[in-house]
Parts: structure tokens; C-alpha cells; sequence
């Protein structure tokens, strides 16, 4: 007796049925907004109504003659690449140590992946108090051992406020890079080492000349990853700073939260949210190119 | 060839069948098995600066709730997350029945209903709104209500009466020159508190109505009565650069950097002589038991250089029912009857919250030509001796003067987008910000605020909302 073929046993369809959900969710969380986003860059719409009229290129004219605007665009690229670079030192200074054998390496393992795990609100909150620039435990710490003189105004101060915000970007991208890095590592061939160690290599020529060399292509992901979770996080910004003092610490999606939605402009709001898009295209790009090319130049050696 | 099946496993067939059945039911399951009540009336509102009041409130809207047979829900969140939900609803076109502001939604006016019979059927039973609210939530261009005050919030000045004693004024400062006077001699006696006077600068509420405090007591202003922007002026100027010698003589870059609770943390921490702010920082000290508590004491709205003296509301409870509201009715019939429960309200959040129709708070059975009188002797009886455990009782007194020195935003003219706008870009804030640390001169910030002015009044102008034009500066 045949029995009758139903969903479960037809492979083609069962294949799409179940890539739908995911599919429509992309689609609908991801692909509208992003659309709905730069139609709304084009009007002059604002938060609280529904109705608009197109206004053409005008909302970006405005945003390009706009001298917080260029300052936000400026600030996300600092604290993008600043944050990168750390990250990509604490990174491996970790990978370094987690790849040695020592007593206690599991719940130092277990501590570093913390940042990565706790939700980017708390994390600032807390921050926010360590940075507090009447009562910064930094600071406090720092006078008790005589180590400052004067008084650091962490998030007052805008040099010192996006200094700030790096490292709490960083603090919080460095364990999942570290993971990265700390996987790769494991994958090296370990008669490369051998026979750079029997050439006579030390540490840092082996570091720089055949670990680090080898990492690139899953380095250049790692920092891939790292450029979009910190250009496109709004959290950390507007938790630690709100964009202050004076305007002088916004990136990108906190000037756009500003303008488009507490300050209603949603047009303007739009506009400065879609900037990140060609900013973002041009970083992927060129990351994977590295990657590809760094990929390519290890097949041909 | 068929595989025979493990006991226990579970094959393809039975997956997809299974997984599907969960998901439709958890999909359908509240719509089978939820009996909506007849009437409901969803509510969202801040989370208070003074927990008791939530207490009372949730309580009344219940009980409220009971004896009519309506389902009431009130929902709380924090005050900065305000702003957002109410875009998140408009978006969606369902949320809330009704929607508590803490300043005036003029952006909303297109998305919300027409509060006038709520207003008149107030002012019936209790007597006049206050022009303060009244200004603050009725649009002249469009002669709509886009909203319904039930309180306003005094902001005071509030000071350390040790430190003030101590160098010569121990009732505080009169005007803003005072402070100017005091933060040094505060310093010399107290080299341990970092910022002498704590007005702050930063991109948060209370820097905002500071901001506007001072403009507003050197005669300045953002926009003049019939809604033209008239920031650019000689006034304006002048609070700006009393600001610059305000900071270097008794702040510091931190006051750049506060939040909306970073000024009460400052006093209630002995790091500050000064701060603007509601009686909540003073009622947290209380709740928590410090001994600074009774150390703080309040002034009314300081005194620029020709003896004006306004202060902003600190904060307006602005409730708006939007057009996709499910219950309107009920939702107009909850305010009217909540207006009718305001003294057990003003009691209920420890003296924080002002009444808007201040007759709502008379003596029982008082003649609606007295209404107001009497309402307005209650909260000077009340302020003059604090129930809420003050020490000394009469504490609270300067606050009883508040509607003499209280104002809207957008003083001397009425609340608008525009004003709106302005005031959640931090424009003000910031402009002093500017002049203070020395990134621009005085004149330069002011400029540059006055441009950004102009172009958000444009702006809301082209869009029929907001007045004047032609006599901005």
C-alpha cells in the first residue's frame, strides 16, 4: 500500500516552507524598515503624523551643510576605527594568554566572555557610573594612589567622552574577537611553528611573521563584525553620553534617534540613519577584499 | 526501504505536524480563549519621580475601573522612553487610549482628538484651567486642544541652607548674580564639594529648563508672543554670557555631562550648594533617610538684572487620546472624573504634581466663584505644613508661589512643535554649553542656536502649525 505523499515527505517544498520564517522575518525586520527608511529620507515627514510630501534631495542638502552632522560622521569613524584597533590588540594579547595552559584558564575564560554576554543597556548604565565625572571610581582610584592630581571630567570633557566611548565599545566587542582569534589560532599548522622555532624565531617574529600573517583573513571578519556592531550601536552613545557634551560626542544613529525621533524630524532622521549604509558598504568591501586577498596570497605561497 | 522507528524518535512527519499544530495554537490560542470585556480603557503614563504616587493612581484607576465595569490598565515607563512609545503607537495606529506627555506633543496635534469638551466639562465643574496649562496645550493657529493638562510641576530652586548660612544668605539666593557671589565663598569654605552652584548643561531635562530660566529672567526668549523667533537679541546675549561667568565662577565640565538625576545626586551628595530641580530630589533624601534631607531648603524662581524672575514648569502631565483610540469616551470620562479626585492626587504624589484647574482642589461644597480661591488656599496651607514628615514643616512654602513665577515652554507665547522640537534638540542647553567651555564665543552660540531656531520654525510654519514669521529677527 502507497501512502499518500504529504508536506513532510516532499523535500523541494519542505526546503522553502521552512526558510519562509526566517526569510519574511529578514524581509518584513530588515528589508522594509530599510526601504520605508530611504523613502522617508526623501520627505519632509515627521514623528507623531502620518501623512508627508517628498522634498527631493533637500533633507540630505540640509544634513551635508549641517556642522553636527559632519561632526557625528567624523565621530563614527574615530570610534569605529578606534575601537577596532583595541580591539584587535586586546584581542590577541587574549588569544595569546588562553592559548597557554595555566590553572584557572577555564574561569578566566568564563569572565572574559561576560562583556559579550551582558546586555549593552546594563553594561553602559554601569559604565556611565565608572565615567561619572563628580563620582568616577576611575578617578577616585586614581587619587587614592596618587597617581592624579587634577580631576578627570570623563564624560564632560568631549576628547576624554569619546575616549570613553571606545572603550566601553571595545570592552564589549573584544571577547567575541578574542574567540575568533583564539579559534584560528588553533587551526595554524603546528609544524609551521616547529620549524620556525627550530629556525631560531622568537615570540614576536613568530607573531608578526607567521601567526598574525595567517590570521588576517579571519582577523579582517572579526573587525568586519566589530566595524558594524559599533557603527551601527546606539546604545552605548546615547546611555554614556546622549550625544553631549554640546553635541560634540554623537555618532550617526544617535543623531539620527535625536533628530527623527525626539526631535521629530523624521525626514532629517532618515537621512542621517541611511549615511551608515554607503559608510558600511565601502568597510565591508573592503575587510572581505583583505580577507580574499590574504586567502588568495596563502594558496599561491 | 523504510527505516524502522526507534521507539521514543520521532520521524520528519510527526516533526512538521507537531511543530505546526504548537505554533497555530500559540498563534490562535489568546484570540480563542481570551473573553475581551465589554469595555476596557488602556492607560500609559510615566513611572513618577515619586513612587507613592504610582501607588495612588494605579489604586484609583482600578477601583475607578470596578465601579463603572471597565477594564482599566495603566502601564508605566520611564520618562525618557516617552517620546519613543508614542511614535512606536502613531506608527502602528493602536496603542493606548490614553497617553500621558510630561511636556507639551505638539509634534502629535494631527494624530490625536480634539480635548475641548474635556476642558469645558472640567472647567464647569471646577472653574478655569490655568493659563499656564492652558497655554501649553491649546493651539491658537489651529484652535485645537491637543491636550489635557491635570498638573503642572513647580521648579524651584533648591539649596543647602548649612552652606548658605555659612557664607552670609541663609535664605538662599534672590537672584541669579547671587549665585555668581556665592559659588566662591561656598569653595573657600568648602574646597570638598566640586561644583559650588550645579545648574546644568547638558542634553537632559533639567539643563533645559535651566537653559530656559535664565534666558527668560534677562527679558530673553525664543519666541515672542505671536510665535516669531526672537532669540537673536541683546537679552539673550546677556543670560549668555552671565551663563560663561556663572560656570567659571562655581562649575565644572561635569555639569556638561549630567543626566536628568545627576543634579539631585550632586545635592543629595553634599557635591552641590545649588540645583533647580522639583521637590523629588528632595523627597528621594526623605525616602532614603538622609541626613541631608533637612538640610534642604527652596527658593522661588531667581531674579535677572531688572528684577524678572520666571522659572520653567518642571514638568506638565499632558494626557492626549489619539484619533485610533478604542475608547474615546471612556477615556474622556476618566479625566474628567480624575480631575474631580485632585486633592487625594496632589496628597498622592507628596505635594509633586500642581494642579491644572486649581478650584479642582477646593474646600468640598465651595462656591464655584470660590473655587479657585480656596483651592489656592489649601495649597498654601498644605506647602506651609508638609505632611509628608518635613523639618521643619514649612518647607515646602516657596513653592506655593509658584504660579507667580512658573511658566510654559514657549513663554511669552503658547507651546508649539516648533517649541517642541527646540526643546528635544537641546538647542538651548547646548548654546550655553557652547559659550561656557569657550568652543564659541558668546555671540557665535548664540547665532548658531538662533539659525537652528529659525530653521525648525520654518519648518513646522510650512507645515500650518506654528504662527508669526514675520517678525523673526
Amino acid at each position: 500500500m502507497t501512502s499518500r505523499r504529504t508536506l513532510a515527505d516532499r523535500e523541494d517544498v519542505l526546503g522553502g516552507v521552512m526558510l519562509a520564517p526566517a526569510l519574511a522575518y529578514v524581509v518584513l525586520l530588515v528589508g522594509v524598515p530599510f526601504f520605508l527608511a530611504i523613502a522617508l529620507s526623501f520627505s519632509n515627514a515627521t514623528a507623531g503624523s502620518l501623512s508627508f510630501q517628498w522634498t527631493g534631495l533637500g533633507n540630505y542638502a540640509a544634513i551635508l551643510r549641517d556642522p553636527i552632522f559632519l561632526r557625528a560622521l567624523r565621530n563614527s569613524v574615530v570610534v569605529t576605527v578606534g575601537t577596532q584597533v583595541l580591539v584587535i590588540i586586546l584581542a590577541t594579547a587574549a588569544a595569546q594568554v588562553f592559548r597557554a595552559t595555566f590553572r584557572g584558564k577555564r574561569v578566566a575564560r568564563f569572565v572574559m566572555l561576560l562583556p559579550w554576554a551582558v546586555p549593552v543597556s546594563l553594561a553602559a548604565i554601569a559604565w556611565t557610573w565608572i565615567f561619572d565625572s563628580t563620582f568616577s571610581v576611575i578617578n577616585w582610584t586614581l587619587k587614592a594612589t596618587g597617581l592624579l592630581h587634577g580631576w578627570l571630567y570623563w564624560l564632560g570633557d568631549p576628547a576624554l567622552a569619546l575616549l570613553a566611548i571606545i572603550i566601553v565599545q571595545a570592552w564589549r566587542i573584544f571577547p567575541f574577537a578574542t574567540v575568533i582569534v583564539l579559534a584560528s589560532l588553533s587551526s595554524i599548522p603546528q609544524e609551521i611553528l616547529e620549524a620556525a622555532i627550530v629556525d631560531g624565531a622568537g615570540f614576536w617574529r613568530r607573531l608578526f611573521q607567521i601567526e598574525l600573517p595567517l590570521l588576517l583573513p579571519v582577523v579582517a571578519v572579526a573587525v568586519l563584525f566589530g566595524v558594524v556592531y559599533t557603527a551601527t550601536d546606539l546604545g552605548v552613545v546615547y546611555i554614556l553620553t546622549g550625544g553631549g557634551p554640546a553635541n560634540t560626542t554623537h555618532v550617526l544613529p544617535t543623531l539620527a534617534f535625536q533628530r527623527g525621533i525626539l526631535g521629530a524630524d523624521l525626514g532629517q532622521g532618515a537621512a542621517i540613519a541611511v549615511f551608515l549604509l554607503p559608510f558600511l558598504i565601502v568597510v565591508a568591501i573592503a575587510m572581505l577584499r583583505v580577507a580574499r586577498r590574504a586567502e588568495v596570497g596563502g594558496a599561491a605561497r | 526501504m523504510t527505516q524502522p522507528k526507534r521507539p521514543n524518535s520521532i520521524d520528519r512527519r510527526e516533526f512538521v505536524t507537531t511543530t505546526t499544530g504548537a505554533a497555530a495554537a500559540v498563534a490562535l490560542g489568546p484570540t480563542i480563549w481570551l473573553k475581551r470585556p465589554q469595555k476596557t480603557l488602556k492607560i500609559l503614563q510615566w513611572s513618577h519621580f515619586v513612587p507613592s504616587y504610582d501607588v495612588w493612581f494605579d489604586k484609583y484607576a482600578k477601583d475607578w475601573g470596578t465601579a463603572k465595569e471597565i477594564d482599566v490598565t495603566v502601564d508605566h515607563i520611564a520618562l525618557s522612553d516617552l517620546g519613543t512609545r508614542a511614535n512606536a503607537e502613531v506608527a502602528a495606529q493602536q496603542g493606548h487610549d490614553l497617553f500621558q506627555f510630561l511636556s507639551p506633543p505638539g509634534a502629535f496635534e494631527s494624530q490625536v482628538l480634539d480635548m475641548a469638551d474635556v476642558v469645558q466639562q472640567a472647567e464647569r465643574q471646577h472653574g478655569p484651567i490655568l493659563d499656564l496649562c492652558k497655554r501649553s496645550t491649546y493651539n491658537p493657529v489651529t484652535r485645537k486642544w491637543f491636550g489635557f493638562s491635570d498638573n503642572y510641576v513647580p521648579d524651584p530652586g533648591d539649596y543647602l541652607k548649612t552652606l548658605w548660612t555659612e557664607i552670609g544668605m541663609p535664605d538662599g539666593p534672590v537672584t541669579w548674580e547671587d549665585l555668581v557671589k556665592a559659588a566662591p565663598l561656598i569653595k573657600g569654605k568648602h574646597p570638598e564639594i566640586q561644583i559650588p552652584i550645579g545648574i546644568g548643561m547638558s542634553q537632559e531635562l533639567d539643563s533645559n529648563m535651566a537653559a530656559r530660566a535664565m534666558v527668560w529672567s534677562f527679558d530673553g526668549s525664543v519666541q515672542d508672543a505671536n510665535e516669531n523667533v526672537v532669540l537673536k537679541s541683546d537679552h539673550t546675549l546677556e543670560a549668555l554670557e552671565f551663563g560663561v561667568r556663572l560656570f567659571k565662577a562655581g562649575m565644572n565640565p561635569s555639569v556638561m555631562s549630567w543626566n536628568a538625576a545627576s543634579n539631585n545626586q550632586a545635592l543629595n551628595a553634599r557635591q552641590t550648594g545649588y540645583i533647580l530641580n522639583s521637590i523629588s530630589a528632595y523627597r528621594t533624601a526623605q525616602d532614603n533617610k538622609l541626613p541631608v534631607a533637612d538640610d534642604i531648603f527652596f527658593v522661588p524662581a531667581l531674579k535677572g538684572p531688572r528684577g524678572t524672575g520666571w522659572a520653567s514648569e518642571h514638568v506638565m502631565g499632558i494626557y492626549v487620546i489619539w484619533k485610533f483610540a478604542q475608547s474615546p469616551d471612556v477615556a474622556r470620562q476618566f479625566l474628567v472624573d480624575l480631575i474631580g479626585h485632585y486633592r487625594d492626587a496632589v496628597l498622592g504624589s507628596k505635594l509633586y504634581n500642581f494642579p491644572s484647574f486649581t478650584g479642582s482642589v477646593a474646600d468640598p461644597g465651595v462656591p464655584m466663584a470660590q473655587k479657585a480661591a480656596s483651592g489656592n488656599k489649601w495649597l498654601e496651607q498644605v506647602t506651609a505644613s508638609d505632611p509628608f514628615g518635613s523639618n521643619p514643616p514649612s518647607k515646602l512654602k516657596p513653592i506655593s508661589t509658584a504660579l507667580q513665577w512658573a511658566t510654559n515652554i514657549g513663554h511669552p507665547g503658547p507651546a508649539n512643535p516648533a517649541e517642541s522640537e527646540v526643546f528635544d534638540t537641546f538647542v538651548l542647553p547646548t548654546m550655553f554649553a557652547n559659550a561656557a567651555t569657550g568652543r564659541m564665543t558668546a555671540k557665535q552660540a548664540l547665532d548658531d542656536a538662533h539659525q537652528q531656531v529659525k530653521k525648525i520654525f520654518e519648518k513646522w510654519r510650512g507645515k500650518g502649525l506654528v504662527a508669526g514669521g514675520s517678525g523673526d529677527h
